[in-house]
């Protein structure tokens, strides 16, 4: 048997420091291999070390195979000839990927030009029909900045397979995506072994692993957690910890109580009437209704670029809807209605201590710093972590502690605008639970974004879906 | 919660690191000593920088002329740190008033966008468009050798580089969530300011500052070296470069003082802020 990529005892380290391994696998063509674990698991450095992009400060030993041949023991500028045309990758954050200021469809043809060596107007006629398979018809002419995230993505993965290299490492690569567009994505990395091809999926999505089959790791901590055939692992995992991992998939969530008799008893917060929004002059939706009731939590649904964060902005009162009214109850000041973010880091600023920021909104609002403390530790988050800068707390903290930055405010309305996309499966569920426990504790009300139907179900009083 | 980042010691944690390296301690201690010899100037050493003693010329340093005389007899330590005084004082002086509006027009325009961000930037590119060099030499025409034409020539179109540096970056900085959030939360303008956009530009600002005070230095010098900026018998360094240039050959000594000078005060500035912005 010849294998396409075979690894025997890999690790990573950096210095005497092991980070990850030793792990051993081997994949014929046709095979898939699906890695799984959390953020901080050493995921990306199985990757990494198998394209030989390690940091110079991290080392990889063991041996590893390519095509019958040893490419640990290759020179640097060997490797990298064999990037796009053996091995190809669509890395983890796709929009950096692309370059900034080229045009979506220049980025494709250009490497089904110089990576896949074909001829210009073949190249061309290769990405219109890449395009047209990806369903990206009409993003041609557009810069990576206008592109959703689920678009970047495609275009990554169009000019990750230009070259067409039987092996193909995708690092994450359905995460932030919505659910059609999820399902689209993983149909693609599906076909790679139906075709010949060798695939490595790295993931934390139970559902990815299900669907791409195969052969699955789990890791942990950089250990190796469990190895097996995916759907023997999936049906009878042998680690208490690949079962949470399982147990954190939507799908397997427990129902939350859905508050049913919330309109006799509970005060309005919020009306929106009649509501349309346009985003750089496009008309996005017209004519959305919505009455919020304190305590209720009501979830958003919809494919990416359909107005979602719009829609939150004008109901925070951040821009101007177009049409139709959103209008607060009497009582409350204009504070009341806060934001989660997608991106934790991103929605604070970068160089200051989170102590500074919490205590810069406390003293606005007149909070007793011991009140944001209690916050904080029914949320779960030491106190001393409030030394730190944003990029020095993991990203579920971080959304937690941004959770009490807003109740800091004593918000009646929260709009979370998919504030658990970027988190592990685990961080996910825990971080709605306590979003669930907080919004009945303190009676405000949730408005969650989120592009998977589980999630709407399982954790919302209801569910409003935009098409 | 298995997403717990975990709790290092204080002597582990990241923020413990020293904040500055060598290099830009030894700029700190060159910027200290020029800074003590500018703000005292030759009543440091108790000497006249324009006395003239034709008996002692091109004396060796003694206790009584500490860095020895020049061709006309003049102390040369005194002469050095008036030297310094003017330079370094120009120097500062077209920092501050560059930065400072440059700084805030950029801030404004940023902030405001539309049509102020328009005029403002249109302003600017006007200014750019005046060569800072013929400025120089148009005032120098005007009023030779005057220190004031010379601080107008160097500094008028300096603050443009603030501003479109402000600019640019603030525009990024304040289109963030965490700005957004800020706003949300009911934080003021001035919270903002400081939370936000200082700790992100402050360290590039001071960059600028730093190099652009280097060239003001090298500038002075080089136009008094041309005579085209102060005149002697101003004891200022490129001047002195000029005067002393002759007698390269007797008092090599003497020459080479003013040159280190000028060496010594661009390094200063270019150490102190060299790890500025290193992670």
């Amino acid at each position: 048997m010849i294998y396409s990529i075979e690894v025997n005892a890999l690790s990573v380290y950096a210095g005497k420091t092991r980070l990850m391994g030793p792990i051993s696998f081997n994949l014929s063509n046709g095979g898939t291999l699906v890695i799984m674990g959390e953020t901080g698991a050493g995921k990306s450095l199985i990757a990494q070390a198998i394209l030989g992009t390690l940091p110079n400060t991290l080392h990889a030993k063991g041996q590893i195979t390519v095509n019958g041949r040893r490419v640990d023991q290759m020179r640097q500028s060997a490797r990298r000839r064999m990037w796009g045309t053996v091995i190809a990758t669509l890395p983890q954050e796709p929009w950096r990927a692309l370059d900034p200021l080229m045009r979506a469809f220049r980025q494709v043809s250009e490497a089904h030009h110089y990576v896949g060596g074909k001829k210009r107007s073949l190249a061309n006629a290769d990405t219109a029909k890449a395009f047209e398979t990806l369903g990206l018809t009409g993003a041609e002419k557009q810069l990576p900045n206008t592109l959703s995230g689920g678009m970047a993505q495609r275009v990554a993965f169009a000019a990750a397979t230009a070259g067409n290299a039987p092996i193909l490492l995708a690092d994450e690569p359905t995460k932030g995506l919505d659910a059609e567009r999820h399902t689209k994505v993983v149909e693609l990395l599906a076909k790679v072994p139906k075709e010949g091809g060798t695939l490595i999926a790295i993931t934390h999505d139970v559902s990815v692993t299900r669907r791409l089959a195969g052969e699955v790791i789990v890791l942990r901590d950089g250990a190796l957690v469990e190895q097996g055939k995916a759907i023997d692992v999936l049906a009878n995992p042998t680690s208490s910890y690949t079962q949470s991992l399982i147990d954190a998939d939507p799908k397997n969530w427990p129902q939350s109580e859905k508050q049913s008799d919330l309109a006799e008893k509970r005060d309005v917060v919020l009306t929106v009437e009649n509501l349309a929004v346009a985003r750089s002059g496009k008309r996005l939706f017209e004519g959305f209704d919505l009455t919020l009731r304190a305590g209720e939590r009501v979830a958003l649904v919809g494919p990416s670029g359909i107005g979602k964060t719009t829609l939150l902005d004008a109901m925070a009162g951040l821009i101007k809807p177009e049409a139709g009214t959103v209008t607060r109850a009497q009582s409350q000041s204009r504070h009341t209605v806060q934001k989660l973010y997608q991106d934790p880091p991103a929605a604070f600023p970068a160089r200051i201590a989170l102590k500074h920021v919490l205590k810069d909104v406390a003293r606005l609002h007149k909070t007793d710093w011991s009140s944001v403390l209690t916050t904080l530790e029914k949320l779960g988050i030491h106190p001393s972590l409030l030394d730190r800068k944003p990029d020095e707390v993991s990203g579920g903290e971080l959304q937690r502690i941004s959770i009490a930055r807003a109740l800091t405010v004593g918000p009646k309305v929260l709009l979370a605008d998919e504030p658990t996309s970027r988190l592990d499966p685990i961080t996910q569920r825990d971080t709605l639970n306590m979003l669930e426990t907080m919004a009945a504790a303190e009676n405000f009300a949730v408005v969650l974004v989120t592009h998977d139907r589980q999630i709407a179900n399982k954790w919302a009083d209801r569910t409003i879906i935009l098409t | 919660m298995t997403d717990q980042t975990p709790h290092l010691t204080h002597s582990e944690a990241r923020s413990a690191k020293p904040r500055f390296g060598f290099a830009q301690l030894t700029g700190f201690a060159l910027l200290a000593v020029l800074a003590i010899g500018a703000l005292g100037g030759p009543s440091l050493i108790g000497q006249d920088p324009a006395k003239q003693s034709l008996l002692s010329t091109f004396e060796s340093p003694s206790r009584s002329h500490l860095l020895g005389t020049d061709n006309l007899g003049r102390d040369m330590a005194a002469r050095l740190l008036s030297g310094a005084q003017l330079s370094l004082s120009l120097a500062l002086l077209s920092v501050i008033t560059a930065g400072l509006p440059g700084t805030l027009l950029g801030v404004i325009a940023a902030w405001r966008g539309g049509w102020t961000d328009r005029l403002i930037g249109a302003f600017s590119d006007a200014v750019l468009a005046l060569p800072g060099l013929l400025l120089v030499l148009m005032l120098a025409a005007i009023s030779p050798g005057s220190w004031w034409a010379l601080y107008a020539g160097i500094s008028l179109t300096l603050w443009v580089e603030y501003f479109r540096y402000t600019r640019q970056r603030a525009r990024v900085v304040l289109s963030e969530p965490a700005v957004e959030a800020s706003r949300l939360l009911g934080l003021s303008p001035w919270v903002l300011l400081r939370r936000h956009l200082i700790p992100e530009i402050g360290p590039g600002l001071l960059t600028l500052a730093a190099f652009g005070a280097a060239t003001a230095v090298t500038s002075v010098a080089a136009l008094g070296f041309v005579s085209v900026g102060l005149r002697p018998p101003t004891a200022e360094w490129g001047v002195m470069m000029t005067e002393l240039l002759p007698y390269w050959r007797e008092a090599p000594f003497l020459i080479l003082q003013p040159v280190l000078c000028l060496i010594v005060t661009v390094l200063a500035l270019h150490l102190s802020v060299g790890g500025a912005r290193r992670p």
